[in-house]
């Protein structure tokens, strides 16, 4: 192929992109909205999964898709609630806890699948998917229109949610708590912070913005829930939000870096027939590793991340 | 409840105690789920026993179920003993399933003796090597092993899809669905019914019979050293038993199917590498509490600056145990296809990487107890089935129970409060460590 070709499949690739990297960077706010609190959060995957199915059960109950969203993000709260009870009060290992929570995904959304859904035609609306919104006038501008301006409403809110979170983070009382807790909870407590309320919320928070990564899958790409159809999207969220030091544009953009193999290899594997396409599968994977091991800089996690805190 | 205070158990027995009663607690909330949707809790728990233990063949293969489970959750526990979460034990048991079967199906003219010690030797070195690629991100650049492990079980997954897949070079050209080729006679690891036309070579009984007879000679060597004084009467006695031991086995093994059960059953697929799992067990045991290089594992996993002032290296032992811990994770891969699976499919995930870790904590990281929670674990899985198709009850919800055995083993607050068990003093140990340390 030549460079003309490539150019004009440029503002493909970027908006493909963009798609891929929503769930990774909704799933990296997740982890800086509970990690800035202290709280390790490895159960976004689990939660994202449960949020995917829940979504699509929903939807299908009530035959409307955005009940189905909503329905998807509160299941994604819910684990998030459960993840704050076990590492916030009952001070478990919260990795473990996280492990736990994500085996339980699995089981619970096999479970619901066999269940409910591996069925031959189930009612679901026409179409099962949020439709793409057009914004009037911005999506004629040449390249960046088809990038950003004709996109489904899970981006949008992605996008929003980057700047809402930095934000609330930075420039608000909450965040200010929220950072405090994170980095230094006896400090926090001595001013009367409630460490454990602001743990409770961030964590929940962070559940309910993973659910929102989880619908995305069924309701806003595919149409319906499939078995494990994360795919290791939470975990290299985590990733993501290691790589964007914590921060929610930090996130946003490592996100979208982990997106672009996978862009390329469906823009660019029609004119590549013999490379076999499982080399770019795993592609986003190796690059996470390449990413992790620092070559782009150390950051330092909140002090007290993984730390569950004992009040004095 | 009668008591207001509790009762102080022993150290051993809140060690076993609590355990079990987070399954048998898990067990019953398991139980409301089944029924909250339809399902008859009793029927589908008999059906898991039946399916599990009812019939001898039944009951073998819950052997066949459990061995990867004993070799992938002491792979975990490893970790866990150097302060190391090792996610990735999926991924290196599928890399140690390519790299032995790769040797086995090539290599056709070797003998055994030499085609089945390589095949497995590497499995384990292909499980080593991915591990220890994550133990050297830990230690040199701090990239955590979370991460980095379940991205090299992706990777790993990617790659034995293409090795294996529709144009892989580890396919075989002759089969329909994308498959290698069966491994080479010479390297199985014999299921026990496989074992009586084995043994009926007398060289292979010799030499058998000469493997077991030595090994029955040092140990009991080892055995008498603190009972008996003499060095002379301490050899003569052993020697003599070691080659009674030796005779009777040149003698029984030719018999084997005299005692009929999984020797004769044709249909039987327990393997030798479930007996390999149990000494395995022993083997990591002893490699923990009786050798250097398990004293500084703990002591890195303990407390790594106190280890790092002791001037014991840090990155070394990430390596050493994330890589051992591999080593058992490939040794698992390459048991399932030299015993059970003698060829390698495409495959989609086995699921083994989230259970293993469950497996590991419930038996608190201890050699001994992965025996018997890698046991429960398999008798599950073996279960499930007959399970689902008594009840109705899909399998998943073995998921779902396991998932609250790993909740209640780690928050043992629960289990406690439930059962009035008092806390036991000094016991907190910190298993994970957050991102940067």
């Amino acid at each position: 192929m030549d460079f003309a070709t490539f150019m004009g499949l440029l503002p493909s690739i970027l908006s493909s992109a963009l798609r891929i990297s929503t769930p990774i960077a909704l799933a990296a706010y997740s982890g800086v909205l509970c990690e800035r609190a202290a709280v390790i959060n490895i159960a976004i995957e689990g939660m994202m999964l449960v949020a995917a199915m829940v979504g699509d059960l929903v939807m299908i109950y009530t035959g409307s898709i955005w009940i189905g969203v909503l329905g998807g993000v509160l299941s994604g709260g819910l684990l998030g609630l459960v993840h704050a009870v076990f590492s916030v009060s009952l001070k478990t290992d919260q990795i473990i806890s996280g492990t736990a929570i994500n085996i339980f995904a699995g089981g619970v959304t096999g479970f619901a699948y066999r269940r409910f859904l591996a069925m031959p035609s189930i009612p679901r609306p026409n179409p099962s998917t949020l439709q793409p919104i057009h914004i009037p006038y911005l999506d004629k501008i040449p390249v960046l229109g088809n990038v950003l301006f004709q996109s489904r409403p899970i981006l949008y809110m992605m996008l929003i949610l980057t700047f809402l979170i930095h934000y609330m983070l930075f420039y608000s009382p909450w965040g200010l708590r929220t950072r405090a807790v994170g980095e230094h909870p006896e400090a926090a407590d001595t001013l009367g912070i409630n460490v454990y309320k602001m743990r409770y919320i961030n964590v929940i928070l962070g559940g309910l913005v993973a659910g929102l990564g989880g619908v995305w899958f069924s309701l806003e790409q595919v149409g319906h829930f499939d078995m494990l159809m994360t795919n290791g999207k939470g975990f290299i969220g985590l990733a993501a939000m290691i790589f964007g030091k914590w921060t929610p544009f930090g996130s946003l953009l490592a996100a979208f870096i982990f997106g672009l193999p996978e862009a390329i290899q469906i823009n660019l594997s029609f004119y590549f027939p013999n490379i076999p396409y499982q080399f770019l599968s795993m592609s986003p994977y190796i690059l996470t590793i390449i990413v992790l091991t620092g070559v782009v800089g150390k950051a330092l996690p909140p002090a007290a991340d993984g730390q569950p805190y004992e009040k004095g | 409840m009668p008591e207001k205070q509790g009762w102080a158990w022993g150290d051993w027995l809140e060690n076993v105690a609590v355990p079990i009663l987070a399954v048998i607690t898990a067990l019953l909330v398991g139980a409301v789920v089944i029924w909250s949707v339809g399902g008859n809790p009793l029927v589908a728990y008999k059906g898991m026993l039946d399916g599990a233990f009812l019939k001898k063949r039944a009951f073998t293969e819950t052997l066949v179920a459990t061995t990867p489970y004993i070799f992938l959750g002491l792979a975990v526990a490893f970790g866990f003993k150097c302060g190391l979460f090792n996610i990735g034990a999926e991924g290196q048991f599928y890399m140690g399933e390519l790299a032995a079967v790769w040797v086995a199906y090539n290599f056709q003219t070797w003998p055994a003796y030499i085609h089945l010690p390589a095949a497995m030797l590497a499995g384990i070195i292909a499980g080593a090597f991915w591990s220890a690629i994550a133990g050297y991100l830990r230690g040199a650049f701090g990239a955590h092993e979370v991460i980095t492990t379940i991205m090299l079980n992706y990777i790993a997954i990617y790659l034995a899809a293409f090795l294996v897949g529709m144009k892989g070079p580890m396919r075989d050209p002759r089969a329909s669905v994308p498959q290698t080729r069966p491994i080479a006679n010479s390297a199985i690891l014999p299921r026990l019914n496989e074992l009586p036309a084995i043994m009926q070579h007398p060289a292979v009984r010799v030499g058998w019979a000469i493997v077991f007879a030595v090994s029955v000679y040092f140990l009991l060597k080892w055995w008498f050293a603190k009972r008996v004084t003499s060095i002379r009467r301490k050899q003569a006695y052993s020697g003599i038993i070691a080659l009674l031991v030796g005779v009777a086995l040149f003698i029984g093994l030719a018999h084997l199917t005299a005692l009929g059960g999984p020797f004769t059953d044709p249909a039987d697929r327990l393997h030798l590498g479930f007996f390999l799992a149990l000494l395995t067990s022993v083997f990591v045991w002893w490699l923990l509490n009786k050798t250097t290089i398990g004293f500084e594992v703990r002591t890195v996993g303990a407390n790594p600056d106190a280890a790092e002032y002791a001037g014991i290296s840090i990155i070394r032992n990430f390596v050493i145990a994330m890589g051992i811990s591999g080593a058992l994770s490939g040794l698992a891969g390459a048991v399932e296809v030299l015993g059970l699976q003698r060829m390698l499919k495409s495959f989609f995930s086995a699921g083994y990487g989230f259970d293993s870790i469950a497996v590991a904590l419930l038996a608190k990281n201890d050699p001994f107890g992965i025996i018997a929670s890698g046991f429960l674990f398999g008798a599950m899985r073996n279960g499930a089935d007959l399970m689902e198709l008594r009840s109705g009850v899909s399998k998943y919800v073995i998921g779902v129970v396991q998932a609250l055995v790993l909740l209640f083993v780690a928050a043992p607050v629960i289990i406690r409060w439930l059962y009035r068990i008092k806390e036991r003093r000094g016991e907190k140990i910190v298993i994970t460590r957050g991102w940067g340390k």
